[in-house]
């Protein structure tokens, strides 16, 4: 999509913005106020509240629809158009209960501020109320219709954002609004009024439960006390609570988040987390960074015991085996623990994507994947996912591959062995393709052949790909307009005449088309593959690749590398990755990871002879996520810190290596040492900022800087058909969807259990319980059904550690199992 | 606006009435004649004659003005603002407190905290309501912030107690449910003023 | 003689507790009075009608801690209440209480020692009593202590000098030195009584009496607003009780002598008996004290001086003097 820059006029007040942008957003953009209560940045707008109306050129338009056009010029206040909004205001008061102080919105709630602020001193409409019960929509979300202003904010974010459409505007059953109220209301607040009393929201699947994610997303949107957290409801007071700013650590997207703390009640002064709060607008949260809150190492203490038997600990050790549940700055101490003392470095969770980066580097001459989701949510119109479970892997990544079919009318590809229920619904252009796992490869070449620049690629590589190509035949039906002469009597004159006529017929030919064996290979329906693709591709101008995970852990992982630096080189594609859960990029930067541990091995937050943990559970305790300060990195590819929510009472890292000698006074002193020469900066933990600008502007951290080296462009080579699992039993490591570490397992909120996952049919099979058997090994589960899931791949979770599924499963994400039940 | 009131710093002297005192005598003939008109005229003995009527009067025509403190109690105003008293909803018994947390957020003193809970009629619950007296200042601003009228000032100014928590509790401070009927209104701090209903507008409902 | 000491000894315990025990009684009396002038009830909660409020007081007087500040001069600062009390006591020691009378047919006189310079004794042993409060307040290293005596030096010294010249005139008059003698110039009823004749004497007795007993409107020594409790800031417990009976006996004693110089002494009244008549006379001018205590507000230090120095004096010396022409014409 191209955009230009144009000027338009608000209020006196030369814009600068894009082509194609909303008036609302310029307006916010430059700090004009425009009121509007529906409208969600980077959602389609809804048009519910009509609150936004302006005049452009004269003309009555509603900013959060209306595109800015260059030298338009545009009011946003004036008498009619605040008497419109007064009245609006009025319509969203009548029953409306008067309560404030019971409701949970009560202090940051949008109708109280645009009661006020439009003035709604008195009311002069009335209509029957209408019972509206409140429910329980599912284990974490609450919704109070009585309190619902049908705004559709939620329906909106949960359809172009979250992606589960799982919420949907249904039926209230109220009172037709009077018509004499048709002369006395102003236009707008009339016709709003008219749909609102008709309307209420319910889930989308006619039962009384949502089927959802449980992200909670729409909680956060809502501007009143509808749409609430289960667990929060009538708990606290907004203004009570403390906003600590801080960084979501559990995958890999780093969201920003707020912690919002109180102390817990009367009788307990500890602070507690009440909530998390997100800016919604720019970002979007899951389940887990919204309600995996309170892992916090409560009980820790100072015991010197316990800090001499670490430091021992740590000088006897060989291996020190952690995951990316830690910031940067303990990253680097752990780093500097290897240089001075040599002990070996071992985290799996990193390791895989640390070894394709490099991979990646060389090939690509970067150390770094060129672009990022924000590009992505606001160019591409295209985007293909590869080798992630993008509805558990990356909560972001999902979301910006739905936001791009929702707002971009945009086309998917979705590669995966697991099949997935939701993605084709993310919109009518996303085609699904169900691989063998690690063919991989095939995928890549398939995209290769359908978007690179044929005359960039090397000659091998089109040599190979033409391989792939067969002229076939099939038969079509094709829809014929035929002459047919009839002969008609005319009933008053009996005389008969012959009409000529159109008849269309179906009429079977045969054709011959291009036949793509790769589209065979990667489970498409390669007959009819050219039309679809046709279809997706219409119109399309910009392009995206997602490759995740499975991509690290595939046996061919450097030929993996060559093919997408070879697909960024060749095809004007952005490219992004879905670096692993937690701070998987900052470890992998800043950690020189070993393949195996060895020997006497310290485990921090991992199994271990020797346990530093923040669960509380360990040989010494560390301070969680939400009790430290230190930076991530996060998938946007920048340095963002985090800060402390909670109080932490016990010893941290870099006490330890205050007594190894090898200590800062601070654990933030280390923000500084982040090493330069991988892209990071010299700047003081204290000035990183931590938030975002009213135009959407991300103002977290700094950007790490990708270093750039001379790419090597090594042709890849062919497909290894050996990769590629077959048949048998195939488990897949993959956690559900709101797991991600002991720490989301600990929150109290999140109840999705360590089991074995498989779809309905599957699980079926099954029966309740388990044995699997994977690489020898074996581990006993549960069997919980998806229904989302479809295929016969299960799912075996790894966000235990103690259970330690990443090490059954080795060095990939598939296995061969055998399956027994018990 | 006129500025004049805030220019003129002479705050209060403007309104002394002056005392018709003589001049001071300067002369000493003038103190001298000052002496002896004071002593002749014998001044004195009216503060004499004062006191020993009031102590007349006191005695023998039941003027004594003590309240005997603990056996009799003076009535107070009902906008003394005395230990809290939380009001209950006379139709059910119910306390009107509906845990909004505004008398929390304005106490100036911080010293009120409530908890809350989503109870089993879906309602807002306070399922624990604390003031620490010792730290209240009685400055009225909770039963003013109040919009329920649930939290007012009671009449109860004996607070000495040897420990802060028996001031009083959430229990003490509700209306007992046996005196409901005697539960009045309360007309201090925060109180619907007499002309409200000509102040607000009137919401119509279609009922 | 055995008998005449064994007497005396009897007569001084019997002043001694009396006086005391008045002093005490004093105390819950001046509260009495100020509160009923005040319109108030005054103790009214110990014993009937806070009748047992003084043995309370005096059981706390006994029982407070008695503490000597650090860098007090400890024996002065020990010995300056005795002072105080005993002179008080001493001065009674030459005042007729009450009219002779015979108990178990022994004919008992109730004065400890007529001495034929009564009044001159009393005076002197009034003037000694200063020396309670000098000595306390400097002893005491306190500097409100100090000015509280030093408030005491002069305010006593200049109203000695009062007291004995308005005396003076109703001496030359009667031409003895001892109270009975006084007591016995003016039996011949109430026109007999010395007020007559010098009334100006009275007065300025009686105003110099007020100030040699520290009370309203002279009380400057243990102002509170200005000096603390001036001498006697450091004092605590049964000291400061000394203190505050010397001070009582002292009203009491000043009543006594305003009784049988001016106003008839122990002499039947009418159809009242001696006895009585003197112990209402000395009612009367102890309740005359508290009266005005209730009444008046006190003057400042210059005011005092000038009073004493300008006014008191020089009438006193007029009266002397007018008093001695009288007398020679």
């Amino acid at each position: 999509m191209s955009k230009n820059e144009i000027t338009i006029i608000i209020d006196g007040k030369e814009c600068k913005t894009q082509e194609g942008e909303y008036i609302l957003n310029v307006a916010r953009a430059n700090d004009i106020f425009i009121p509007a209560i529906c409208y969600l940045t980077r959602c389609s707008p809804t048009l519910a509240c009509r609150l936004c109306l302006v005049e452009a050129d004269g003309k009555r338009v509603y900013a959060c629809n209306a595109k800015a056009k260059e030298g338009m010029n545009v009011t946003t206040v004036s008498e009619e158009i605040m008497e419109e909004r007064r009245a609006i205001m009025e319509v969203y008061d009548v029953n409306h209960p008067l309560q404030c102080g019971v409701c949970d919105q009560h202090g940051e709630c949008e109708l109280q501020n645009y009661t006020l602020e439009l003035e709604v001193d008195s009311q002069s409409f009335a209509i029957r109320d209408t019972l509206r019960e409140t429910k329980n929509w599912s284990s974490v979300l609450h919704y109070d219709a009585g309190l619902c202003i049908v705004c559709e904010r939620c329906v909106t974010v949960c359809k172009d954002m979250i992606g589960d459409s799982a919420i949907k505007t249904g039926k209230r059953g109220g009172d037709a609004v009077d018509k004499a109220y048709k002369e006395t209301a102003p236009k707008d607040a009339y016709a709003m009024w008219n749909k609102l009393q008709k309307s209420i929201i319910v889930p989308s699947n006619g039962t009384e439960h949502t089927n959802c994610s449980d992200c909670g997303e729409c909680t956060a949107v809502c501007p009143v006390g509808a749409l609430t957290e289960r667990d929060f409801v009538y708990k606290a007071n907004p203004w009570e609570l403390k906003e600590t700013p801080a960084t979501c650590m559990h995958c890999s997207s780093g969201c920003q988040i707020y912690y919002e703390t109180r102390f817990d009640s009367i009788d307990n002064t500890e602070e507690k987390i009440f909530r998390v709060k997100n800016e919604w607008n720019y970002v979007s949260l899951c389940g887990a960074g919204r309600f995996a809150y309170d892992f916090e190492n409560r009980d820790a203490k100072k015991d010197p015991q316990a800090l001499k038997d670490a430091v021992e600990a740590i000088k006897k050790a060989k291996t020190i085996r952690f995951n990316n549940m830690i910031t940067n700055e303990e990253a680097l101490m752990l780093q500097t623990l290897k240089e001075k003392f040599g002990v070996k470095l071992y985290n799996p969770y990193a390791r895989a994507y640390q070894k394709f980066m490099e991979h990646y580097a060389k090939e690509s001459g970067h150390n770094l994947y060129p672009n990022d989701y924000k590009e992505i949510m606001q160019e591409c119109d295209f985007v293909i996912s590869i080798g992630s479970k993008l509805r558990n892997d990356n909560p972001n990544a999902r979301y910006a591959f739905n936001n791009v079919q929702k707002m971009n009318k945009g086309s998917a590809l979705y590669f995966h062995p697991v099949g997935d229920k939701l993605i084709p619904t993310f919109g009518k252009t996303v085609e699904t393709f169900e691989h063998n796992p690690g063919d991989e490869e095939a995928v890549l070449y398939l995209i290769l052949d359908l978007f690179a620049d044929k005359s960039k690629l090397p000659k091998a590589v089109v040599d190979y790909l033409s391989k792939f190509h067969e002229t076939r035949k099939k038969t079509i039906k094709e829809k014929v307009m035929k002459d047919v002469v009839e002969k008609v009597v005319d009933k008053e004159t009996g005389e008969e005449k012959e009409v000529k006529k159109k008849v269309p017929q179906m009429v079977e030919k045969e054709v011959e088309y291009d036949y793509n064996l790769l589209v065979e290979r990667v489970g498409g329906d390669a007959e009819n593959f050219n039309e679809t693709f046709e279809k997706l591709n219409k119109k399309k101008t910009s392009y995206a690749l997602i490759a995740g995970e499975d991509l690290y852990y595939h046996p061919n992982s450097d030929n993996i590398a060559r093919l997408i630096a070879l697909i960024e080189k060749c095809s004007d594609m952005k490219i992004v990755f879905v670096p692993p859960k937690g701070n998987s990029m900052g470890v992998s930067l800043i950690c020189d990871l070993d393949d195996e541990a060895e020997g006497f091995t310290v485990g921090y937050n991992e199994p271990g002879d020797y346990r530093l943990s923040a669960l509380g559970d360990g040989d010494i305790d560390m301070p969680a996520i939400n009790q430290q300060e230190g930076t991530m990195v996060i998938m946007n590819k920048r340095v963002v810190p985090t800060n402390a929510a909670l109080e932490y009472n016990g010893y941290e890292l870099n006490d330890i290596m205050n007594e190894l000698g090898v200590g800062k006074r601070l654990t933030i002193d280390w923000t500084e040492e982040l090493p330069l020469e991988k892209g990071f900066q010299k700047v003081k933990f204290d000035d990183l900022p931590n938030h975002y600008l009213n135009d959407g502007t991300e103002v977290r951290g700094y950007e790490l800087s990708s270093i750039n080296s001379r790419a090597k462009g090594t042709n890849p080579r062919k497909i290894d058909d050996k990769t590629a699992l077959k048949s048998a039993d195939i488990a897949y490591r993959s956690n559900p969807q709101r797991q991600f570490n002991d720490f989301t397992d600990k929150a109290h909120q999140i109840f999705e259990k360590f089991a074995l996952y498989a779809s309905p049919e599957r699980a079926k099979e099954l029966g309740e319980k388990v044995e699997v058997t994977i690489n020898d090994k074996c581990i006993t589960l549960d069997v919980i059904e998806d229904d989302r899931m479809s295929g016969s791949i299960v799912e075996i979770p790894d966000f235990i550690s103690s259970a330690d599924v990443i090490s059954l499963f080795g060095d990939s994400r598939y296995a061969k199992v055998t399956i027994k039940r018990v | 606006m006129s500025m004049e009131e805030f220019k003129d710093r002479n705050v209060g002297v403007q309104n002394y009435r002056m005392l018709d005192l003589e001049p001071n005598p300067e002369t000493g003939m003038d103190k001298f004649k000052q002496v002896v008109k004071r002593s002749v005229k014998l001044e004195l003995f009216t503060g004499l004659k004062v006191t020993f009527r009031e102590m007349f009067n006191a005695l023998f025509r039941g003027e004594m003005h003590t309240t005997k403190y603990p056996f009799e109690k003076l009535p107070i105003s009902p906008r003394y603002r005395a230990i809290h008293e939380m009001k209950r909803l006379l139709e059910s018994g119910h306390y009107r407190c509906i845990g909004c947390g505004l008398c929390e957020k304005i106490c100036i003193a911080n010293c009120i905290r409530m908890d809350t809970r989503y109870d089993e009629n879906q309602r807002k619950e306070v399922s624990e309501y604390t003031i620490n007296f010792g730290r209240c200042i009685f400055c009225g601003y909770c039963a003013e912030v109040c919009p329920e009228l649930a939290i007012v000032h009671g009449g109860r100014y004996e607070t000495a107690s040897e420990q802060r928590a028996s001031y009083s509790t959430f229990e003490d401070m509700l209306t007992p449910l046996d005196q409901l009927a005697q539960q009045s209104e309360y007309p201090g701090f925060g109180a619907v003023s007499a002309d409200a209903d000509e102040k607000i507008k009137k919401t119509p409902l279609a009922y | 003689m055995d008998g005449y000491i064994v007497g005396t000894i009897i007569k001084a315990i019997l002043v001694l507790a009396i006086i005391s025990a008045l002093a005490g009684f004093g105390t819950y009396i001046e509260r009495k009075i100020l509160a009923f002038m005040q319109r108030r009830l005054g103790p009214m909660h110990v014993g009937p009608y806070g009748l047992l409020q003084l043995a309370a007081d005096g059981i706390k007087l006994f029982t407070k801690e008695d503490f000597i500040p650090s860098g007090a001069n400890k024996f002065i600062f020990m010995l300056a209440p005795v002072i105080t009390a005993a002179t008080a006591f001493i001065a009674l020691a030459a005042v007729p209480l009450l009219p002779e009378f015979n108990l178990f047919g022994i004919e008992v006189r109730p004065i400890i020692s007529d001495l034929n310079i009564g009044i001159l004794f009393v005076l002197g042993m009034m003037a000694a009593g200063l020396y309670g409060p000098l000595l306390a307040g400097m002893s005491q290293r306190n500097k409100w202590g100090l000015l509280g005596s030093a408030r005491t030096a002069i305010q006593f010294l200049s109203y000695e000098v009062v007291t004995g010249l308005s005396l003076l005139a109703p001496i030359m008059i009667v031409g003895s030195l001892s109270l009975i003698d006084f007591n016995n110039y003016q039996s011949g009823g109430i026109t007999h009584w010395l007020i007559w004749q010098q009334p100006l004497a009275f007065i300025l007795f009686i105003i110099a009496g007020f100030a040699e007993t520290n009370r309203t409107p002279f009380d400057l020594l243990e102002h509170e607003a200005e000096i603390v409790a001036g001498y006697a800031t450091e004092y605590s417990g049964m000291r400061w009780g000394m203190f505050f009976i010397g001070e009582y006996a002292n009203m009491i004693t000043i009543g006594f002598l305003a009784a049988l110089i001016f106003f008839g002494g122990f002499n039947s009244w009418g159809f009242i008996p001696g006895g009585l008549a003197i112990i209402l006379k000395v009612s009367f001018f102890f309740f005359l004290m508290l009266w005005v205590r209730a009444s008046w507000p006190h003057i400042r230090p210059d005011q005092l001086m000038w009073l004493c120095w300008k006014v008191l004096m020089p009438l006193a010396v007029i009266n002397v003097t007018l008093t001695g022409l009288w007398m020679m014409i």
